[in-house]
């Protein structure tokens, strides 16, 4: 098998590309998808690439297979990866949910398109919500929300190492923007740079004869009784807990001063540096954060900044989707203003920001 | 005499860019100039938001307006009857051909494609991984039953440099070479004019490019 | 002791008695796969996925690696397994609501795909677990608690014909069977070929058995056999469908 990284150089390529490359990078060996835009390259590379690195593929029936296939090859003792949208990021709970009640590592690769319903293909972070707590659950998912194609190719190699670390289910939450941009980016093999791949473990079919030389692996999602129930989901939590203080991540700049805070995650976070740096230079006192983790949410880092600066001006291709989660991580902290730009499905720019806060005086 | 031209490569190797600048430089001549848009891949970074600003400057422009489609990328991916008779059409005709797993089969849709003197350039950008080296380059140039030559168009977006050019452009003869047919131009960025005059270190001619598809994202 | 020499070597003791009601055709069906188990000597590489609705209550039934899934995605799940280890042996066991209702698109595109997985469908004419509702197979006429006057084919439609269904899409080197837990002999003869069919990696095997649920029917011993062997007979019909021998022929 060829070695996916001859030399380190950097690449032009959309982001779709990206998460490609970096699940052979971080030594995916499954990809069951459906297809479904924007995420298709996603697919159209994998295959691409699979037979070059010995990589196996099914296009299965809809999205509801292609997360339950999905679980079976991780079930198997294989890295398996999915990728969907929109509707298909809907019926992915079911196959989340399952992954989260019996602590399954798999990784999800969502790239948002504008919803509800069909909506547009375009672009959007109204899937938010339904990558944090979707599915009948408590939420028991690690979500990492990129914001560039080197974020891509870093957080999916991140996504598969914490899926199988912590053994919940990790997705990618990009957008169409991410999904179909070019820029470029520095491609690595991760070993080469000391990042050690957590390496699968089968949970089925181990060797030895069951009940003889080992027992049996009997995996259940279903319980009988309240208690029992009761103790699964507080031990699962405990361990999310325990999990979350190791993996949250957030990003901030220029807090120490500002006057205002502009809140945001995923590409639109893009906007929010640009117009803090540009009234920087008009010398308005401008920070900015933005939690990279959605789920476990950067609570003590957003509470640290509020302690600093009460005043947030929060931006989202959404309808307060990323303000539900900044409510809650700030309940019961006093918050001085709170001003939203909510453009649901489409782009915000720098300018618009810019624009918004310079209106305030 | 009469120009016709089309564009393919490797998904976001910059066939657009490179279509777009030349339809615009063969304006102000005798013949009328058409751009066709033949991406049936998936329509996105496709000339259609840019429809009307070419036209104002000249461009016959063959492509899908906004305003007649509905679902885009829902939908699939439809043939403009004008695309199918694009060859027919008086004055130059250059074609930006999407990328896609097809290579020059997508020619079978175009009326009079056989009996048509159109040439089949590759617009290659080596800082794409599929075709970083020559071995890769030339099996993917090989998927093209007709191809008459290379267009380098080697960049890292904001961050190319001159090496990454130059990069490109070598490897650009290497794969010429190696498939028996000449590069026709190789294709910058028009903020390297001042570096790179007329001529490339290989003596191709250099076409600089205004770049128009960050405007059309969708 | 006496009890232990009857019960097959690849069930788990310490799950026994098990859980299925009294008469209930599942202890059947599960005695006839053990002893395939044993016979072909296949524990130690067998995967058994078991489904949503009755069929989970098998979730520990042998000492076999066992994965209790989602209603209707028993299949999807035993085809990543097979998929991601082809050296595995997978089956798949379900109820007729998890094959022909929740889950009938996995199983249109396993059969069509031609998957080496087998999947098992206990057809007992109703959802047992949620209180006897109308399945994809409840009879014209037959009384549930979701059709009270009686399944009405204009309303609700005729009786899924599973393996039937199956065998018309099936590709060459399936295997497509219906059998019924009130003709063992025949069943195990059956249920050894669709697992043969999957050692030998010909392609998707699929067995259907006519079973009873004397507990959501109000039968006694007599009246649950008498609505397998003469009801239940007269819509599904017993035997095989596709074979290894008569794709044979067919070529």
């Amino acid at each position: 098998m060829d070695k996916l990284i001859q030399e380190e150089k950097r690449v032009f390529m959309t982001g779709n590309e990206a998460v490609a490359w970096a699940a052979v990078a971080a030594g995916a060996e499954i990809m069951n998808g459906y297809p479904i835009t924007p995420q298709n390259e996603i697919m159209h590379y994998w295959t691409r690439l699979a037979p070059k690195f010995n990589k196996k593929f099914l296009q299965t029936e809809d999205e509801l297979s292609a997360g339950f296939t999905t679980i079976g090859s991780v079930l198997g003792g294989k890295k398996a990866f999915s990728a969907t949208a929109g509707p298909g990021t809907t019926l992915f709970q079911e196959p989340l949910s399952m992954a989260e009640m019996m602590r399954i590592p798999m990784v999800l690769v969502v790239q948002q398109r504008g919803g509800p319903s069909t909506a547009t293909v375009i672009y959007s972070q109204q899937e938010v919500n339904m990558v944090t707590f979707g599915g009948n659950g408590e939420g028991w998912r690690i979500v990492y929300s990129t914001s560039s194609h080197q974020e891509l190719y870093d957080y999916t190699i991140k996504a598969f190492d914490m899926a199988w670390k912590y053994r919940f289910p990790a997705i990618i939450l990009g957008d169409g923007y991410q999904a179909k941009m070019r820029e470029s980016l520095l491609m690595y093999n991760p070993e080469e740079r000391g990042i050690e791949l957590v390496q699968p473990e089968a949970f089925v079919g181990k060797p030895g004869l069951p009940g003889r030389d080992r027992p049996a692996s009997h995996l259940r999602n279903a319980f009988s009784v309240e208690e029992e129930l009761f103790d699964a989901a507080m031990s699962i939590q405990r361990e999310y807990d325990q999990m979350a203080s190791e993996i949250i991540e957030a990003d901030q700049q220029q807090i120490e001063d500002a006057q205002l805070v502009i809140v945001a995650h995923g590409v639109v976070s893009r906007a929010a540096v640009a117009a803090m740096n540009r009234l920087r230079a008009k010398g308005l006192k401008v920070g900015y954060f933005r939690p990279i983790t959605l789920r476990p949410f950067p609570e003590k880092q957003l509470q640290a900044v509020a302690a600093s600066c009460n005043n947030f001006l929060l931006v989202e291709s959404a309808l307060g989707q990323l303000a539900r989660l900044f409510k809650e991580a700030l309940f019961n902290v006093p918050v001085k203003t709170f001003q939203t730009i909510y453009k649901p499905g489409v782009g915000i720019t720098a300018e618009e920001i810019v624009e918004y806060i310079e209106a305030l005086g | 005499m009469r120009i016709l031209e089309a564009y393919v490569g490797e998904y976001a190797s910059g066939k657009s860019e490179v279509a777009i600048n030349r339809a615009l430089s063969l304006l102000g001549g005798e013949l009328a100039v058409t751009l066709v848009d033949l991406d049936l891949v998936e329509p996105f970074y496709t000339l259609r938001p840019l429809k009307r600003e070419l036209e104002a400057m000249g461009l016959a422009v063959i492509t899908w307006d906004t305003k007649d489609v509905l679902g885009f990328g829902e939908t699939g991916s439809l043939l403009m009857p004008q695309m199918r008779w694009a060859l027919q059409r008086e004055g130059h005709v250059i074609f930006d051909v999407g990328y896609g797993v097809s290579g020059s089969r997508v020619f079978n849709l175009l009326e009079g494609f056989a009996t048509s003197k159109l040439k089949v350039f590759a617009v290659l950008n080596v800082s794409r991984p599929m075709t970083a080296n020559l071995e890769e380059i030339v099996e993917y140039l090989q998927g093209f039953e007709q191809l008459d030559g290379l267009v380098n168009n080697t960049h890292l977006g904001a961050e190319t440099a001159l090496a990454t050019i130059y990069h490109g452009i070598e490897l650009g003869a290497a794969v010429a070479d190696a498939m028996g047919i000449p590069v026709i131009a190789t294709a910058v960025d028009a903020r390297f004019r001042t570096q790179l005059g007329s001529v490339d270190q290989r003596g191709n001619p250099i076409r600089y490019l205004k770049l128009y598809m960050e405007k059309a994202f969708w | 002791m006496v009890e232990r020499l009857a019960m097959p070597k690849s069930w788990r003791l310490e799950s026994k008695p098990h859980k299925f009601c009294p008469g209930c055709g599942h202890g059947m069906v599960l005695k006839v796969l053990g002893e395939v188990i044993d016979e072909l000597a296949i524990q130690e590489k067998l995967i058994f996925g078991v489904d949503i609705g009755c069929s989970l209550l098998a979730w520990d039934f042998f000492d076999v690696d066992t994965v209790q899934t989602h209603h209707g995605r028993t299949n999807p799940v035993m085809v990543g397994i097979k998929r991601a280890r082809p050296e595995l042996l997978c089956i798949a066991y379900m109820g007729d609501g998890g094959a022909y209702a929740i889950g009938s698109q996995h199983l249109v595109n396993a059969a069509f795909r031609n998957e080496k997985i087998m999947a098992i469908v206990v057809n007992n004419c109703n959802y047992g677990m949620t209180g006897g509702q109308m399945s994809p197979t409840t009879l014209p006429g037959q009384k549930t608690e979701t059709s009270p006057y009686g399944r009405d084919p204009k309303e609700t439609g005729s009786p899924t014909q599973g393996p039937e269904m199956v065998a018309a899409i099936a590709s060459p080197g399936a295997y497509v069977a219906r059998g019924s837990v009130t003709n063992l002999k025949q069943l195990k003869r059956f249920m050894k070929k669709a697992v043969e069919n999957q050692l030998a990696g010909n392609g998707f095997s699929f067995l259907e058995v006519i079973s009873c649920c004397p507990t959501n029917w109000r039968t006694n011993a007599k009246q649950t056999w008498a609505f397998m062997e003469e009801e239940m007979a007269s819509y599904f019909r017993v035997g095989e469908l596709l074979t290894a021998e008569k794709d044979e022929e067919n070529s």
